[in-house]
């Protein structure tokens, strides 16, 4: 689930940390106006719980595999949605860091396919108004194993928009689909069972760490249902908008982010910079394609590739060499 | 060594070779952190036929592994996350795209290429975030963090997190060996036991939170965290540093370098 | 009398109605006092040190802390006096290093960096590990948590220090060391432990508590050599008393 930086182009890539960093700051503001100094060291916490509990394994009965615990859910079922949202965002940043599991580029898509749906869809359009007439059993299960299903059938979806977006792949958006939601599906289905077991569990020993029950009730209930969707629908048509842009228009062209950058667009259509690349060519070459032009220029592709592959790497090595050389050479002469 | 007590022995490896006395680990973390996503940014941004051009961008790692002395083997360990969902979006590229690409008069299945480049791509991206956080350490990351405005609480939430991993792993650890060992024939959680065995770890982390809490409390907090790290100051070293690689990313965004060099070289000798 | 003491009176407490685990407490501890708080299980030990500095309010009869009444609005101005040292390390060292954590009171406080500084220094010297300065919190053994807890508490400098199990899962070259710098402190200290012995080696007083109440309150000594006193009330002789008695 976690999408990694080479599957999401930077154009992409920025567009979902806005996003996602948007609904961080809305987010922050809530906390913030909570108003509760408990709830730091409590996302603290928490957070590295989920990290670690998503590392337990669940045998699913009947079959051999085994299913984790859907953090998101979790944790906006204990923390409420906004910290619960912090929480992951955490929670996230650090496995991608410490663990190469999706990756820095990637983070913004990963913090809005796993901890916004999960957070936000999860906890504000799901538990919530499930459990404004009180809690149950029956309805902790139903909330956890409806979110985690659809939650997660959100975030495979965004998964292939984004990465279709990105243009990295040929695959049809059809077959992505149709193998990302039913695999996700069930995933869901496991990983819901199991956050209601943990969630019941807490209910039977310790019901007010819920999110929802008891005091936070009635000021929490002021935000309404309809407000919710209003944004949701509004920010989704934003994204799919945005999306949904780049993947029509130039499938291949989607870099004119990094294009502002640096300067450059792709080689093959900017006329300027190609020329530029070539007269540097000419120049440096002082027999410039003489060789190989006419005669099997396959043969000499590939020389010039190796030779030059072999050039640079051995300038990058001797570089460092002669770096590290004088590193070593300073250091001794500081500590005489 | 189970899953989480490797994990547990990772985060300690990481963080013992980012303590390292390096030229790398001391450079000013936000430049690192910075230099590191325009790379990741500068990588992904290739165009999807264009292996030459990736392949040069391989000097950044490259020269890292040298500079920092961080292990290679160790980074190839890294890739086992990512590669199978690179590769698995990757893999149907030279079936659906029958298209040919010609560079210099060779022609290429555009296929194959775009399916080269995304692994290119998955790799160089990995090693740089690995070369990343194996000379810096999270606190120093936190800082850098700081520098670029990202919230206090978000960043506290982070160092938190970060401080009770291991904590809480080596707790998840002990719990599920003492269920393994008296559940010998399971290789995982019964699903009778799924919410008590987690849930009796998480109502112990709720009571460490407000032990926590009130540790704080005890201690003068009020609900902002102080600490803002000790100040790490940029030196020309390091604005040197950036400016060179900054510069380099962007010359092998845009000059093929290896086949001009490539043929400048081989022109030379022949 | 000194500036330095603690004044309980009449106090009883209960985390629910009717179920009071502390009933009818009363004692006065004054500078350079060393009581030991025994007992066993459950007899509201933590409980009762907790209510010192205001983590549970609502007790009934009245606690002073160098006459400030133990009471929400006053929690700030009582806390800078007490240093709490928590059973569990883990759970008071929240920052990334020694360093960090045990500057954690000193900034929270508002000092300048500079004076932070000085005081964590101080802190650790009087611990005896300026060695841990820097090092990562998880990288540390129990025996250099404990000390590193201590000093997170003396970087505020404290009037008294409450300790709760300090000796616990501790080995005992780490207890000996933890002995060692207890007595060197002249601060008004309260610890409360079933490790009898380190109570004997540290503690000139001894409170004894059963079912909420205190039993006796007197001479660590003689307390911890009345076999029969401690075994009616759950614990059992200290062991360096064993050879002495029979």
């Amino acid at each position: 689930m976690h999408m990694a930086d080479a599957l999401a182009a930077p154009a992409v890539a920025g567009t979902m940390y806005v996003c996602s960093a948007a609904a961080a700051a809305y987010s922050i503001k809530k906390v913030r106006e909570e108003d509760d100094a408990k709830k730091v060291p409590v996302m603290g916490i928490m957070g590295a719980f989920v990290f670690a509990a998503q590392m337990i394994n669940f045998t699913i009965p009947g079959t051999g595999s085994s299913g984790h615990l859907c953090g998101g859910m979790l944790l906006s079922a204990l923390l409420g949605p906004y910290a619960g949202f912090l929480t992951m965002i955490g929670v996230l940043l650090i496995q991608c860091l410490l663990f190469a599991d999706g990756g820095l580029l990637a983070l913004g898509c990963n913090i809005w396919n796993m901890a916004f749906y999960g957070c936000f869809i999860g906890a504000l359009l799901i538990w919530k108004p499930l459990m404004r007439k009180g809690i149950t059993k029956g309805k902790i299960v139903l909330a956890s194993v409806l979110g985690c299903v659809i939650t997660l059938q959100f975030g495979a979806f965004s998964v292939t928009l984004e990465t279709l977006a990105s243009g990295i792949t040929e695959l049809p958006f059809k077959t992505f689909v149709m193998t990302m939601q039913p695999i996700h599906l069930a995933i869901g289905f496991v990983e819901g069972l199991i956050t209601a077991a943990v969630l019941v569990f807490v209910y039977e020993s310790r019901p007010e760490l819920l999110y929802g029950s008891g005091e936070n009730e009635k000021k929490q209930g002021l935000f309404s249902l309809k407000k919710t969707l209003v944004i949701l629908a509004v920010v989704s048509v934003f994204i799919g908008g945005i999306l949904s842009l780049f993947a029509s228009s130039h499938p291949d062209g989607l870099e004119w982010s990094i294009e502002k950058i640096t300067g450059s667009a792709e080689l093959d259509n900017n006329d300027e910079i190609h020329e530029a690349a070539a007269s540097v060519q000419e120049v440096t070459a002082l027999l410039p394609d003489y060789a190989f032009k006419n005669s099997e220029s396959a043969a000499g592709t590939a020389f010039s590739g190796i030779i030059g592959g072999v050039v640079v790497v051995i300038v990058c090595v001797a570089a460092c060499y002669v770096f590290k050389f004088f590193r070593k050479k300073n250091g001794c002469g500081e500590n005489i | 060594m189970s899953k989480i007590g490797s994990a547990i022995y990772e985060i300690h490896h990481i963080d013992a070779i980012a303590a390292r006395d390096q030229w790398v680990n001391k450079v000013h973390p936000l430049v690192k952190l910075v230099l590191t996503v325009f790379y990741i940014t500068v990588v992904v941004s290739f165009q999807k036929y264009d292996v030459a051009g990736l392949l040069g961008m391989a000097v950044y790692p490259l020269a890292l592994f040298l500079l920092s002395e961080v292990s290679f083997g160790d980074s190839l360990k890294r890739l086992k996350l990512v590669l199978p969902l690179v590769c698995f979006v990757g893999i149907l590229n030279p079936f659906l795209d029958r298209n040919y690409v010609e560079i210099d008069g060779v022609v290429f299945n555009a296929g194959i290429l775009s399916m080269i480049t995304l692994i290119m791509k998955g790799v160089f991206s990995v090693f740089a975030s690995y070369l990343l956080i194996a000379t810096t350490s999270i606190e120093k990351l936190c800082y850098a963090f700081r520098l670029l405005h990202v919230p206090k609480i978000l960043v506290t939430q982070i160092l938190l997190t970060y401080r009770y991993i291991t904590v809480l792993l080596a707790e998840v650890n002990r719990v599920t060996q003492a269920y393994a060992l008296r559940a010998p024939n399971q290789k995982g959680i019964h699903f009778k036991v799924w919410g008590s065995l987690t849930g009796q770890i998480l109502l112990r982390s709720m009571d460490r939170a407000n032990v926590v809490y009130e540790s704080m409390n005890l201690r003068g907090y009020h609900g902002e965290f102080q600490y803002v790290g000790e100040k790490i100051r940029l030196s020309w070293k390091d604005v040197c540093y950036m400016v060179i690689w900054g510069g380099i990313f962007i010359l092998f965004r845009n000059i093929p370098v290896i086949p001009v060099i490539g043929n400048a070289v081989g022109g030379l000798f022949l | 009398m000194s500036h330095i003491h603690i004044d309980v009176e009449k106090v009883s407490f209960g985390y629910e109605k009717g179920n009071e685990i502390l009933k009818d407490i009363s004692f006065h501890a004054g500078e350079g006092d060393s009581i030991g708080l025994v007992g066993a299980n459950g007899v509201g030990k933590s409980t009762l040190l907790k209510l010192l500095v205001g983590l549970n309010p609502g007790f009934e009869g009245s606690i002073r802390v160098e006459e400030i009444p133990v009471q929400k609005d006053m929690l700030p101005k009582i806390r800078e006096k007490i240093g709490y040292v928590f059973q569990d390390s883990d759970s008071q060292l929240f920052m990334s290093t020694a360093y960090d954590d045990i500057a954690f009171a000193p900034r929270n406080y508002g000092l300048p960096d500079a004076e932070v500084r000085v005081r964590v220094e101080r802190a650790l010297e009087m611990t005896g590990i300026s060695y841990l300065r820097d090092k990562q919190i998880y990288k540390m053994s129990g025996g250099e948590k404990k000390l590193v807890s201590i000093a997170t508490i003396l970087s505020m400098t404290p009037d008294i220090i409450l300790m709760d199990e300090p000796s616990i899962a501790l080995d005992p070259r780490n207890r000996r060391n933890l002995i060692k710098i207890l007595n060197s402190f002249e601060h008004l200290k309260i610890i409360a432990s079933h490790d009898l012995d380190m109570i004997l080696d540290t503690c000139d007083r001894t409170i004894l508590m059963a079912d909420g109440r205190i039993i006796r309150d007197g001479d660590t000594k003689e307390i911890l050599s009345d076999q029969e006193l401690l075994e009616k009330y759950g614990l059992e002789l200290p062991l360096c008393m064993h050879n002495s008695v029979r």
